[in-house]
């Protein structure tokens, strides 16, 4: 365990938290606005909300999965569930204590008896919570702690040049020192996925890689639509993307030269140090969810469009391709990497500027995002919700 | 009748006055939500707009478009980030050219969170300056009825609705009540009756007032403060509370602002 400068939350599964939130989760869409009401009476406390009915469907242990990982983060230190007692729901709170949820608060509405009712002890509850989370201290942790998340929206142009080459030089230099980094976005590195398969430190995962890129390729084609129908996406193609192989190859670039240590399923927990490909979306939000619900504790999220973006549970950086972009939407970009495209600086010197804005924001400094309140939230899914727009 | 009902130019006459505050992606559903709280207006979150591939992108952008043309609305400001898949420049021309009390708010042409905060909040309010609440008798108004489970009463209370001029539309191929109340609202409906199943919670929808009628399950009698009508409510007790309602009469469902909408997706996730 090499010396760090990090500080983070232990967690009693031997995690680290790199925030320390009390979370409202709903496990029913119908409890979506009671988990915003409690969040909004009770500052410091996160909540989502999502469109999830409890259905059972092909999606239904992809979902379970998701909310048991976003609600198990390290970055959490309490969960309160919102509830209605359904066997799914049983599920999804057993799974999230397997993955290290320590301190949960179940609310069901059916024993509290009525949704006003619901709101007033979730806010009790939280309340409570949060004066215990605020008992909680930091101390100093290994560089281990440090969980990165790698994503890109609303790249341009200047994306593979500037601002993704210089997160991967961040990513590098943290997975050397022992930290895990997670690159995603199978949609993104399509086209892309030989040249992470050649970095593949064994041949099977390598292998792996290519199969996921094909696996999904494939579940694209099965409903008949061509992908490079929809990337780049009109928003990239005003950026000067041409091709989803040229966004794909700047996208890579964010995962830097390191070896690639495996292949995780979407929500999946990385294992150990190293650098990683997780399965997701090319949707920033789904993206993120899953993210989180693989206890990725923080985000650098690379655009040269620019987005408010943020996460419930998880410090998302976002860094901007651009220094016009930086500067129009300053409120929301925290690092301008535009200065390499402009030739004030190195892609070294930006590396490290990232690298430095991780530790910082890791030790408890505050994203734009987390700062605007930002925090959306989509569940990913794989079939449909519908049997026809006709219907 | 005698419902009071207001007077939405082309999108018709509802039965609420609502503005709503429409972000075109999910990436702009909290800055919308910040504006529609700021001036008394309406928002929902929904995760879509980008990331969308084959029938959903005209889907979604037509349900989008739905909502913002619903009779219930008095006006729509769109909050658009401005690189996703559904363009809020395109759907607010779209939109406005069926309904002049538009406007759109690009996020990345505003300067940022805060200013298109306050933007969306100047230009939300100049919505409501211009088109003020205009008073209207009702023509006729139309209930959905979401038959998530079966009602013995419901020809009975379909007879009796059509008896005092109010037209019915009944869903029941969703799998839940969000589904249905997609349908509902695509089809106009003013208000909606909802007869969610047993192993359901009451439900909403953010702009049409939605009415709960419990079934005897032991999840709904152990929730049935949640619900607006008992079990064995009679027909004309339904069609009372549903005349209340009309008549601007608040339901359980918008005291406890329960309301979530289920966007419509046909394709995964990509």
């Amino acid at each position: 365990m090499s010396l760090s400068p990090i500080r983070a939350y232990l967690r009693p599964n031997g995690s680290w938290g790199l925030r320390n939130h009390v979370l409202v989760l709903p496990l029913h869409s119908a409890l979506s606005s009671s988990a915003r009401a409690i969040e909004d009476a009770c500052p410091g406390a996160v909540a989502i909300t999502h469109d999830w009915s409890g259905e059972v469907d092909g999606d239904l242990q992809r979902i379970i999965r998701i909310l048991a990982g976003f609600a198990s983060n390290p970055n959490n230190f309490a969960t309160i569930f919102l509830s209605l007692g359904s066997p799914n729901e049983e599920e999804i709170n057993a799974q999230a204590e397997n993955l290290g949820l320590a301190n949960v608060v179940h609310l069901s509405l059916p024993h509290i008896g009525s949704t006003k009712l619901l709101i007033d002890v979730g806010i009790r509850e939280a309340s409570d919570l949060l004066v215990r989370a605020h008992e909680q201290i930091r101390i100093e942790a290994p560089w281990s702690a440090i969980v990165l998340g790698l994503e890109c929206g609303g790249s341009d142009a200047l994306s593979g040049i500037t601002a993704n080459p210089a997160l991967g030089v961040a990513s590098d230099r943290l997975v050397e020192l022992g930290a895990m980094s997670v690159l995603g976005e199978t949609t993104e590195i399509l086209g892309a996925e030989h040249l992470l398969a050649a970095r593949a430190i064994t041949q099977d995962i390598g292998q792996r890689i290519i199969e996921t890129v094909a696996r999904y390729e494939k579940s694209i084609n099965y409903e008949g639509i061509d992908l490079r129908g929809a990337q780049p996406s009109r928003g990239n193609i005003e950026g000067g993307l041409s091709t989803l192989e040229e966004k794909s190859l700047g996208a890579a670039k964010k995962a830097g030269n390191a070896q690639l240590s495996g292949v995780l399923e979407y929500a999946e927990i990385p294992p150990a140090g190293g650098l990683y490909f997780m399965d997701t979306p090319g949707h920033d939000i789904e993206q993120l969810t899953g993210y989180a619900a693989g206890h990725i504790n923080i985000v650098v999220f690379t655009t040269g469009r620019g987005t408010p973006t943020g996460s419930a549970i998880m410090p998302v950086i976002k860094v901007a391709t651009n220094s016009p972009m930086a500067m129009k939407l300053s409120d929301l970009i925290d690092l301008d990497a535009g200065s390499i495209a402009d030739g004030m600086e190195t892609l070294a010197e930006v590396g490290t500027r990232i690298f430095d804005e991780i530790i910082r924001i890791a030790n408890g400094c505050e994203t734009k995002a987390e700062i605007s309140g930002n925090h959306e939230f989509a569940l990913s899914r794989m079939y449909k919700t519908i049997v026809s727009y006709d219907a | 009748m005698t419902s009071n009902g207001f007077d939405h130019g082309k999108r018709g006459i509802g039965v609420r006055n609502h503005q709503l505050i429409l972000p075109s992606v999910v990436c702009s559903t909290h800055i919308s939500r910040r504006i529609a709280s700021a001036v008394g207006a309406l928002s929902f979150s929904h995760q879509h707009g980008c990331g969308i591939i084959g029938a959903d992108v005209a889907g979604i952008e037509d349900f989008f478009g739905a909502l913002a043309n619903h009779p219930n609305v008095s006006s729509c400001l769109i909050v658009s980030l401005g690189c996703e898949t559904i363009q809020g420049q395109e759907l607010g021309a779209r939109l406005a050219s069926a309904n002049v009390s538009t406007k759109y708010q690009i996020i990345q042409d505003s300067g940022g969170v805060e200013a298109t905060v306050s933007a969306g909040i100047l230009a939300a309010r100049h919505l409501q300056e211009s088109y003020p609440p205009v008073k209207a008798a009702f023509g006729n108004i139309t209930v959905g009825i979401d038959l998530c489970r079966e009602s013995a009463q419901i020809a009975e209370l379909i007879a009796g609705l059509s008896e005092v001029g109010v037209e019915t539309i009944v869903a029941r191929q969703g799998k839940s009540s969000a589904e249905n109340f997609s349908q509902l609202m695509l089809a106009k409906a003013h208000v909606i009756l909802s007869f969610p199943s047993p192993d359901q919670p009451a439900s909403g929808f953010p702009l049409i007032p939605v009415i709960n009628v419990a079934s005897e399950s032991s999840l709904h009698q152990g929730i049935i403060a949640d619900f607006d009508l008992a079990h064995e409510s009679t027909i004309e007790a339904t069609i009372s509370r549903i005349m209340e309602v009309a008549d601007a009469q608040a339901t359980i469902a918008e005291m406890n602002g329960t309301g979530e909408i289920l966007a419509p997706r046909l394709v995964r996730s990509t």
